[in-house]
């Protein structure tokens, strides 16, 4: 049966007269009530007016205006000290959300949260519940080491931070790249990579991490 | 104020369907976050596309379509093995072990089938607008749209086949 709830005119007569007809009817029906109500999942809060908002605000340009400006600043020279903001491990960091965490976390084997807090620890970096709620906990390959992966929730949305013990950095490095923002920041025994879809989400997720 | 008439007439119009664009793009997705993603591009896409819209009844299939192709773009740049599921909202319900295993259903199912059934349910699409928006036959739309809920049937161990009632 394609839809219980557009039969036809015939089907429905028949419905009326048949007794077991009329049973499976109403058996499909409730089916199809369950059906649509399990789809019907709710929608985040504050998603709809955040995706609008992005989705407008977000640059508008056009393919000529954009050739024009980006021969503009490739004759400008120099313009390379100006992609300071595209450093390599920190657009790693944007590439890995984009393309590798939905995938690592389905791999992922169960995590214990105390081997975070105690890589945090490590570190040198506070985690208070300010920063928002723990999604996932895990560890992944980045960049060649191992980090410890951990997705929040935060007011200002989601965030991805990746906490690697093994690379003490001498100056914070940042990327811009695929509606992502990117930051690696120094911490006293390592860095953290903070993605998230705003510099003002990174640079709030800092200050708290360095808190501690 | 012209182009702020625009925006507003696009914000009405993305606030009218946006509900059903956001479950049609977690249910292909099966994950929030990515469907967040999918979504957010879609109505980038959109917003940069308005100007070309001609039609406003054809808005709804318009914006579905969108929805459907950045999803697509998304899966070919992180291909899913079958069957992959991830961890993913449960919305509330007053029969919490029921509605698992209708989501389980539901997830289960191939995914050109449950598509037509999203594309039908959520987005109330007539089995010629799900084939033209699929680029399917009516006929092979029909087809999965049925096998969807004799799937769903069997995994909740409804009844066995068919009886009796005809589809006009």
């Amino acid at each position: 049966m394609l839809d219980p709830r557009r039969l036809g005119t015939e089907a429905l007569e028949h419905a009326e007269r048949c007794d077991m007809c009329r049973e499976f009817l109403a058996h499909a029906l409730e089916l199809e009530a369950q059906i649509e109500s399990a789809l019907r999942t709710p929608v985040p809060h504050g998603l709809q007016e955040r995706v609008v908002r992005n989705a407008i605000s977000a640059p508008r340009v056009s393919r000529r205006h954009a050739l024009a400006a980006g021969l503009a600043l490739a004759a400008a020279g120099g313009v390379a000290l100006l992609w300071k903001r595209d450093d390599p491990l920190a657009l790693a960091g944007i590439d890995f959300v984009v393309f590798k965490e939905a995938q690592s976390i389905l791999d992922a084997k169960p995590a214990d949260p105390e081997v975070l807090l105690r890589a945090a620890v490590q570190i040198g970096i506070a985690l208070p519940a300010q920063l928002g709620e723990v999604r996932y906990v895990g560890t992944c390959p980045f960049a060649g080491s191992t980090a410890h992966h951990v997705v929040l929730k935060t007011a200002f949305g989601k965030a991805t931070l990746l906490l690697l013990l093994d690379r003490p950095l001498g100056s914070r490095l940042v990327a811009s790249a695929r509606g992502l923002e990117a930051a690696i920041s120094p911490a006293p025994r390592g860095s953290v990579v903070i993605v998230a879809d705003s510099s003002r989400s990174i640079a709030r997720i800092e200050s708290i991490l360095m808190s501690g | 104020m012209l182009f702020r008439g625009r925006q507003a007439i696009f914000e009405q119009a993305v606030n009218r369907y946006f509900g059903d664009l956001y479950r049609y793009a977690y249910w292909l997705c099966r994950n929030r976050w990515q469907a967040e993603d999918v979504v957010q591009e879609s109505l980038a896409r959109a917003w940069r596309a308005w100007p070309a819209l001609r039609e406003e009844r054809a808005l709804k299939s318009w914006l579905f379509t969108i929805v459907r192709r950045e999803h697509l773009r998304a899966v070919s740049r992180t291909p899913r093995p079958e069957g992959d599921e991830d961890v993913a909202e449960q919305g509330y319900d007053p029969d919490p072990a029921c509605a698992l295993d209708l989501e389980d259903a539901l997830r289960g199912l191939p995914e050109d089938s449950r598509e037509a059934l999203l594309l039908q349910v959520l987005g109330g699409f007539s089995c010629a607008e799900i084939a033209s928006l699929l680029g399917a036959s009516e006929g092979a739309v029909m087809t999965r749209l049925t096998r969807a809920r004799q799937a769903v049937r069997r995994h909740l161990g409804a009844t066995d086949g068919e009886k009796g009632i005809k589809q006009a």
